[in-house]
């Protein structure tokens, strides 16, 4: 059943339909940074209060791994006035099938702007870096246009609305590496170091960029501090599932009539996504699987989504993850196998080499799978590849190894099919020898 | 000296490579300099600002061979080496000469099953080089991407880092190959959320010049 209740007339609230809601006199006008004021200039809000707020919102981090985020924000260490923090805010959006971040940060910058500086109070930070990917050029360009905005304003910067809370936003412009959106990369990234993920622990709360504690939060999540501010943390909890709360951006793409990134509460039935919201299948087609949130999170079979919905509980007993909601939907058209093996080639592309089952595994998953889509694979070559991924997964310094891993152990599971169909044949003499050894 | 060592299987770089860029147009001018300044005052050590100062010799020279890098490298003040290490981890970093339009294909997850690759061969075909070449009058690069980060809009591509060009068909390809060798550069489109179809009537920012909806191409034309 659905978990996202009177979802046809939902209110939006992350990318609420105002026109050019991206302008900071628009984005004023319309309560913009009214939390930010409240929270700095008011005795009604303290660091730990806003993180208390943001724990009793039940928010949990949308970069992928859903972890909640006030819990995270709390465990950075006591205040040390000599020893400085920082706040990343996670805009590398590289997950394949997700696109949600761009278009929250083209149309409510200010709302990301505004959600960083409430992080940075709650955990007494005084600077912030906003991580984008390189190829996000344009959008750079119009962040840093509105940041300049929001810095003549004084609602960035020095002493922000006349407190004596300082908190500056730095834009950093990655340069093309899927792997910087993984938060030790990405804080070698900043250092400007090559971006090689680093062994955890010490995790980046002890030791993070520059070895100082750090905070790292996706762009999405930290957008939602400001709505948990200004109408609090139980209006949120109460949106969606009630163990995954809130409003999330849902990044359709594939085979539907209307793709696109739409916003509704966590807990949205799938069907009721690809058959309402998305509108349907195109051209009239059968659905055949989908992904439900960017190209690690494990496939589901179209028998596999009856009843279920976009929250954490629902999918993992589907036997799947939420990841990033950035959902792929295929027809029954699609060749599984050649699909596979360009997601396996991607994470071979990708991997940054530092651990042997990662980069050279990577290379054999594409190897194997790219053999067996030519049609020129066996059918052992399918238990070599499962265990492949057993000795890939859970060895290696990042989650890399295993998002590489399980696309190709879940797809053989659930299409074990279409991968035999597209084995060599054992020739008949060799069989009938085989019989009369 | 082993066989191997003296004639490697891979071709191994030159190290010392002749220069592309003579001492004379190896420089900064100040207000790049100031700009490399405004970057390194912005993170805890110089070291933070080397990408953006990559990316600021890019737009100026192009691509970054040694030289190019070594100049990043003294600007900030770090050594060439770590210049060097990060300018070759970043695809976005071109360390050789490309055209002038480089032409990102996107072919990964949603951008394949909607006909990526349909629209890669087209250029191809179109151009006459493969991904990974230059055409012969240095005009254009054409490369296979990852993920882009539009998926919704797939097929799509990005131009030299720069603009992207969503909902790609034969006939949109045609076109831009075209401009672009005019020298026009398509503006930046905004892509209308179906929700602000719905609810503002189209897209919602007032000062872009260009817009395109999210959609899918019919199933005939697409090739898997
Ligand atoms: C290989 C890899 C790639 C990742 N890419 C991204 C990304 O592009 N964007 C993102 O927000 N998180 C990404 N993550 C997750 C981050 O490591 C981190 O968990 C997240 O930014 C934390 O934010 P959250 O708690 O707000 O979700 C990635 C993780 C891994 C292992
Ligand atoms: S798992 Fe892969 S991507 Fe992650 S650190 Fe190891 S080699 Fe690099
Ligand atoms: S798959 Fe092409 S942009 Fe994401």
């Amino acid at each position: 059943m659905s978990k996202a209740g009177d979802w046809r007339n939902y209110q939006r609230v992350l990318l609420p339909p105002v026109k050019d809601l991206h302008k900071l006199e628009v984005y004023e006008a319309n309560e913009g940074y009214a939390a930010l004021r409240d929270v700095v200039t008011t005795d009604k809000w303290d660091p730990t209060s806003v993180t208390n707020e943001v724990k009793k919102s039940g928010l949990k981090g949308r970069g992928g791994a859903g972890f909640p985020t006030g819990l995270k924000w709390s465990f950075m260490p006591p205040v040390d006035p000599d020893i400085p923090r920082f706040l990343c805010c996670n805009g590398d959006e590289s997950e394949p099938g997700t696109f949600k971040d761009r278009q929250l940060m083209e149309y409510n910058p200010h709302l990301v702007f505004e959600g960083m500086l409430i992080a940075a109070y709650a955990m007494s930070i005084k600077t912030t870096f906003l991580y984008i990917r390189g190829e996000f050029a344009d959008w750079i360009t119009l962040m840093e246009k509105e940041l300049e905005k929001a810095y003549e304003k004084g609602f960035v910067g020095k002493n922000i609305m006349g407190s004596d809370f300082s908190c500056d936003i730095v834009i950093h412009k990655g340069a093309g590496a899927y792997i910087c959106g993984e938060e030790s990369s990405l804080m070698n990234s900043l250092e400007g170091k090559r971006a090689y993920p680093r062994i955890k622990p010490p995790f980046p709360a002890q030791k993070g960029v520059w070895g100082y504690p750090t905070t790292i939060n996706n762009v999405e999540t930290l957008a939602c501090a400001p709505l948990i501010i200004r109408k609090g943390g139980e209006w949120f909890s109460g949106i969606g599932s009630e163990k995954h709360p809130g409003p999330v951006l849902y990044g359709i793409s594939g085979h539907v009539n209307r793709p696109g990134v739409y916003e509704f509460p966590t807990g949205m039935l799938i069907t009721d996504l690809i058959e309402e919201v998305a509108g349907g299948m195109r051209g009239g087609k059968q659905l055949k699987a989908l992904i439900p949130g960017g190209s690690s999170t494990p496939i589901l079979r179209a028998d596999m989504i009856e009843g279920v919905t976009m929250d954490a509980d629902s999918l993992r007993e589907a036997g799947s993850m939420m990841g990033t909601s950035g959902m792929l939907i295929m027809d029954e058209d699609t060749d599984i196998v050649s699909w596979l093996r360009r997601i396996t080639h991607f994470y071979h592309h990708e991997s940054c080499g530092q651990c042997t089952p990662c980069r050279e595994g990577t290379g054999w998953l594409e190897n194997i799978v790219t053999r067996l889509d030519e049609g020129e694979g066996n059918l052992r070559d399918l238990d070599l590849l499962i265990d492949l991924c057993s000795q890939m997964e859970g060895r290696t310094v990042c989650a890399l190894a295993d998002a590489a891993a399980w696309p190709v152990r879940y797809t053989i599971d659930r299409f074990r099919s279409e991968f035999e169909g597209k084995c060599k044949k054992p020739s008949p003499v060799a069989s009938a020898e085989l019989a009369t050894a | 000296m082993a066989d191997f060592i003296k004639h490697p299987v891979v071709e191994l770089p030159d190290r010392k490579p002749e220069p592309v860029f003579g001492p004379d147009e190896l420089v900064f001018s100040e207000d790049e300099k100031a700009q490399v300044k405004t970057w390194i005052s912005r993170y805890p050590t110089a070291d933070g600002a080397i990408m953006r100062g990559l990316w600021l010799a890019q737009e100026k020279f192009g691509f970054l061979p040694p030289e190019v890098i070594q100049l990043v490298a003294d600007e900030i003040g770090i050594p060439y080496a770590n210049a060097y290490g990060v300018a070759t981890f970043y695809t976005q970093y071109f360390k050789e000469k490309k055209g002038t339009y480089v032409l990102d294909v996107c072919t990964c997850f949603s951008c394949q099953l909607c006909g990526g690759f349909d629209m890669l061969h087209y250029l191809e075909e179109k151009l006459g080089v493969h991904k990974g070449e230059t055409t012969p009058d240095g005009d254009f690069t054409i490369q296979e991407a990852e993920c882009l980060g539009a998926c919704g809009s797939a097929p799509m591509l990005q131009i030299t880092n720069g603009p992207f060009v969503h909902n790609l068909t034969e006939e949109k390809i045609d076109a831009l190959v075209d401009a672009l060798r005019e020298g026009q550069m398509p503006a930046f489109t905004s892509v209308t959320l179906p929700q602000d179809e719905d609810e503002l009537g189209g897209n919602r920012r007032t000062d872009v010049s260009a817009t395109d909806t999210y959609s899918v191409r019919p199933v005939s034309e697409t090739v898997r």
